[in-house]
């Protein structure tokens, strides 16, 4: 079975320079997503960063920028070391009255093994997110 | 059209469905008293949830009943949901990080009449 990709879209109050700069800065990344060695938005570059429910139990996560658009779209592949699959994230920007509409897309989740217990997600996407809420909110309320 | 478990959940009142019926079998109408949109609009969204595997509807006297099928649903939390969550995760902590920069540098524009 063909599983139907991940879309997302979110309306932000800022402009699509802001935006794409959130998402492409490594300093800005590290505020909300992953905190990178290195990252720039050029269709080859690689990158890779740790992401898990404990500091035990870490993914390595293997992605490579396969197309960029300035300000308007970029995209990379995502895969886990050592596990089978592969998933492309696309992040769209509109733009909306000066603010920006971003769309989220990612395809490719049913390539990876789904019965891989080690792997499944169930609870490692659940620390990654409680990760960012929690570790995010403080970063802030700093 | 597609008609999969995918599709069931891509609807916030279809998944509302499901979680009215996830532990309790509901007949057709208590599930739209549950709901502000029309009898129609959601004996559609049940038509698609009964199409996608997702739910049983079972003749019971003078009422159809809705079961909801969660062996299917399952695979679902297993899976995508759990993308979902960490994507919207994300997003809101970009939401967080946009806003929090933009306090000292921009003014809020006037909205949009």
């Amino acid at each position: 079975m063909s599983m139907q990709p991940i879309v997302m879209e979110r309306l932000f109050t800022a402009s699509n320079a802001k935006v794409w700069k959130a998402i492409t800065d490594k300093d800005e990344m590290k505020n909300w997503y992953f905190d990178l060695a290195e990252f720039r938005a050029e269709k080859g570059f690689r990158f890779s960063f740790l992401g898990g429910p404990t500091p035990e139990k870490q993914y390595l996560h293997l992605c490579e920028v396969t197309e960029v658009i300035p300000q308007k779209k970029l995209t990379y592949s995502w895969r886990y070391d050592g596990y089978e699959g592969i998933s492309f994230v696309t992040f769209e920007l509109f733009d909306q009255n000066n603010n920006t509409l971003l769309r989220l897309t990612h395809t490719g989740l049913d390539s990876f093994p789904k019965e891989n217990p080690d792997f499944a997600p169930s609870n490692f996407v659940e620390g990654w997110t409680s990760i960012i809420h929690t570790g995010l909110k403080k970063h802030l309320e700093q | 059209m597609r008609r999969d478990v995918f599709q069931a959940i891509a609807d916030p009142t279809r998944r509302e469905i499901i979680n009215l019926i996830a532990h309790k079998s509901l007949h057709l109408n208590a599930v739209a008293d549950n709901f502000q949109i029309s009898r129609p609009a959601i004996s559609r969204h049940i038509k698609i949830l009964t199409e996608c595997g997702l739910i049983v509807i079972r003749q019971q006297g003078r009422e159809r009943y809705c079961k909801a099928h969660l062996k299917n649903l399952h695979q679902v939390s297993k899976w995508i949901d759990q993308y979902r969550i960490f994507w919207a995760g994300k997003l809101d902590a970009l939401e967080l990080h946009l806003n929090s920069s933009k306090k000292t540098t921009v003014k809020p524009k006037p909205k949009n009449k």
